[in-house]
């Protein structure tokens, strides 16, 4: 049986204080920023999907997810 | 009274003024919250309440006015008191405006996740600084100078030229809110317009009062001019109206350099 190996995102020195809301919105912003740039088929988005999910609450994320269909999402995509 | 005193004081008589100013004052803030709750008869209580509060106001400086310009009791010691009153007053009305401009940069110099980090936000159509804030800054400044203009025609006791030049400071005021009023009227945003919206009419609209109550006060002392109360050496009401003219000028570039200028870019 594989190991599953259990990581968070990385500490990145644009967010230092404790309060990490900013790091996961603009990780969920780059997420889609890097989809829209490079496609999903060339495999270089994930781990920005990987660090918005461990940053993010589910209901925010659900949230802009709602509001990008509905084109109300407030940020810069 | 006046022979026998022996000292350059000003007792006043005992004035009906005090009590009737409360009674308004009471009467305009329990009718203002009946009248923005399920009462009844909470708008009569106050605009009755208001109306009460502006005689008031109109009887007492009236009542100053006899006492100071005609009675002669505001002796040089006597003119200290206004004097050194209205600077804690400017001082208290420039930190009410501080608030609402120290509100607005909380708001935009880290703008929340919210409204996506960014501002304005997105959908907020803003106004060119380059347009009325531009052309509305140097009026008011302008306004400022003639008032000074004014204050030196006074000194040098030309009577005549110091009305043209309050009439000249209160007509580049009139324009001022004029041109205030269209911006407000053309906005493409309103108060209810997301936190740009809230802090910009919060900030730019009390600017925006502080004007009409400076212009009401130096229509006053228009008035006086010309009817021969301000004289070289005892113009007391016209140099605090001078202070709050400033104040309001001064306080202009604040919204106009960092609302209209750097938020709006």
């Amino acid at each position: 049986m594989a190991e599953v190996e259990l990581k968070t995102a990385p500490a990145d020195f644009r967010f230092p204080t404790t309060n990490q809301t900013r790091h996961c919105f603009t990780r969920y912003i780059e997420f889609h920023r890097c989809l829209a740039a490079k496609g999903e088929e060339s495999g270089e988005c994930e781990k920005f999907a990987r660090y918005y999910r461990s940053l993010c609450p589910g209901e925010w994320v659900d949230k802009w997810n709602e509001q990008r269909e509905n084109g109300s999402f407030p940020g810069p995509l | 009274m006046i022979e026998s005193q022996r000292h350059s004081y000003h007792l006043v008589d005992p004035s009906p003024w005090p009590i009737s100013g409360s009674l308004g004052a009471l009467a305009t803030t329990v009718g203002g919250v009946m009248y923005m709750h399920p009462f009844q008869g909470g708008a009569t209580l106050l605009s009755l309440g208001l109306i009460f509060l502006l005689y008031t106001m109109f009887v007492w400086w009236r009542d100053v006015l006899r006492e100071s310009t005609l009675e002669g009791h505001h002796t040089k010691v006597v003119q200290l008191g206004p004097r050194y009153g209205s600077i804690p007053f400017i001082v208290s009305e420039v930190m009410f405006l501080f608030a609402f401009f120290r509100a607005s940069s909380h708001s935009s110099l880290a703008p929340t996740v919210e409204i996506g980090g960014i501002w304005p936000p997105k959908g907020i159509g803003v106004l060119d600084p380059r347009e009325i804030p531009f052309l509305n800054t140097p009026i008011l400044l302008s306004s400022g100078a003639a008032v000074t203009w004014a204050h030196h025609a006074i000194l040098a006791g030309k009577e005549k030229r110091a009305v043209y030049a309050l009439v000249a400071t209160v007509s580049l005021a009139l324009v001022f809110t004029g041109f205030q009023g269209m911006e407000y009227y053309q906005a493409p945003f309103t108060i209810s317009d997301s936190i740009y919206g809230s802090t910009f009419f919060l900030a730019t609209g009390f600017h925006g009062f502080h004007v009409i109550i400076g212009t009401l006060f130096l229509i006053v002392c228009g008035i006086r001019q010309y009817l021969g109360h301000l004289t070289k050496e005892h113009h007391v009401g016209f140099e605090a109206a001078a202070w709050y003219w400033h104040f309001v000028d001064v306080v202009r570039l604040f919204p106009f350099v960092s609302i209209y200028w750097w938020g709006g870019i």
